[in-house]
């Protein structure tokens, strides 16, 4: 009985795999999106329309398009989600054999294209090599417990944070930094964890007052983010703190 | 000036990594050595995390074991990213990844160690010679005999066969990928087919004698 199941499931699965004939993956896509060339498109929508086969390549690959976690399925996607986001993210702040030699790298042309910003190109070159250095680090990092004796200082990609960090009594009244000493002004922001702005401002000042509104925000137990860049005179970013956590304790 | 600050403005809000295409985060990560989590593969995983774990966790129906297959996906793609030949979006490469990741990880859970088909040959008739493996034994090709089960079949009813028969996909992983709400799932439409195919294996059988 057995035997002749795997047999029967043998032969199965003999008849019903790809033939020569089956389009690949990467042909699937280009149907799915518009981008396979005619005549081969043409050719393959006739294959695909009586092939039971590719039909059901196609509606794998367009359910993983659309796959988007279902009520049951979100904490686990949220929590798996950040796990490898803080693996790779982990892996991304060790410097690799290549960057150790070469420094950090420039992007290669795309930044220019997508931006478009024709005859600036030299301008943005400059504000491009400090994101790579500064969102390097771009990380959502952990929460980290505040000293006692003395203010906290987090870590530093260009500018030093000192307040707020870690888990917190009350909601903070404002946000402290170091004073940058070729900042001629900062810009800050104040995001969820998913980098969904909540507020922003501009500032002369190394700290600045967060409004009622916001405050009004900050509950128990939700972690928030918040970062500094430093500008000088012709608002280029100069410095950039790095993405800081913090939370009411619940 | 304006347009320095304009970069600066994007740059602080991130503006400068979600501006670029799948493809530019791509090269940028190559041309910066392509080895190690650049910030640029990292935002390149960031926007594919969903999608990946999601499907994952459809196959393996266990946090933990879908957390070790998305992770195999992402370390695999990272190693491989030097192939990507830019031919196609980086989300039906991921995907082809993904797939083949999903299936070596149910081959390595004993396949045929699936109690639902015991469930499925209780709810059909026992007649060894009407069983829809004849047909591909029967039909002089393969070819003709995927034809007739083209024919017979619903949409559903086939993709659900050509999974479970054709890829040894789980009952319960191929109700969770395709998102199947009925309260059996898949497995309502694998004896719906098994019963509609054994139909056609008895009608197919009768116009044979007539014809002899």
């Amino acid at each position: 009985m057995a035997e002749a199941r795997s047999r029967d499931r043998s032969l199965l699965r003999k008849a019903l795999s790809p033939s020569h004939a089956c389009a690949t993956l990467l042909e699937l896509g280009g149907l799915a999106d518009g981008s396979l060339a005619q005549p081969a498109a043409a050719h393959l929508r006739d294959h695909v329309s009586s092939c039971a086969r590719c039909q059901t390549e196609l509606t794998l690959l367009n359910e993983f398009e659309n796959a988007a976690p279902g009520p049951d399925e979100e904490d686990a996607v949220r929590w798996i989600s950040a796990r490898l986001e803080r693996r790779f993210s982990e892996a991304g702040a060790r410097p690799s054999p290549w960057r150790a030699r070469h420094g950090a790298a420039l992007p290669r042309r795309s930044v220019f294209t997508a931006l478009n910003l024709g005859g600036f190109a030299l301008a943005a070159a400059t504000l491009a090599a400090a994101v790579t250095i500064g969102l390097r680090e771009g990380r959502a990092p952990e929460l980290a417990q505040p000293s006692l004796a003395a203010p906290t200082v987090l870590r530093s990609a260009g500018i030093t944070t000192l307040s707020p960090a870690g888990e917190l009594d009350t909601a903070p009244n404002e946000l402290r930094w170091a004073p940058q000493t070729d900042a001629a002004s900062y810009s800050v922001q104040v995001m969820e964890v998913d980098h969904a702005e909540l507020w922003s401002a501009e500032t002369r000042d190394a700290s600045i007052v967060l409004p009622p509104a916001l405050r009004a925000r900050i509950v128990p137990g939700k972690p928030l983010l918040w970062e500094v860049v430093a500008k000088d005179a012709a608002g280029r970013a100069v410095a950039w703190s790095g993405k800081q956590r913090f939370r009411i304790r619940t | 000036m304006f347009h320095a600050c304009l970069a600066g403005c994007l740059i602080f809000r991130g503006g400068v990594l979600e501006a670029l295409s799948d493809a530019d985060l791509v090269s940028n990560h190559l041309a910066a050595g392509g080895s190690g989590a650049s910030i640029w593969l990292q935002e390149l995983f960031r926007r594919h995390y969903t999608k990946v774990v999601t499907w994952c966790l459809r196959v393996a129906g266990d946090r933990e074991e879908a957390h070790d297959l998305a992770q195999g996906v992402f370390v695999k793609a990272q190693r491989h990213l030097g192939a990507f030949r830019g031919d196609s979006k980086v989300s039906t490469w991921l995907y082809s990844i993904t797939r083949s990741e999903c299936l070596n990880y149910l081959k390595s859970r004993c396949p045929l160690n699936d109690a639902l088909d015991d469930d499925v040959a209780e709810a059909l008739p026992d007649d060894p010679e009407s069983r829809p493996e004849r047909i591909f034994e029967l039909h002089s090709s393969f070819q003709a005999a995927r034809a007739l089960l083209d024919r017979e079949l619903t949409d559903t009813e086939k993709r659900v066969f050509i999974l479970h028969y054709g890829d040894d996909v789980p009952l319960l992983t191929i109700t969770r990928l395709l998102g199947l709400e009925n309260p059996s799932g898949a497995k309502a439409y694998l004896v719906s087919a098994r019963r509609k195919l054994a139909r056609a294996l008895r009608r197919w059988r009768a116009s044979e004698r007539l014809t002899a």
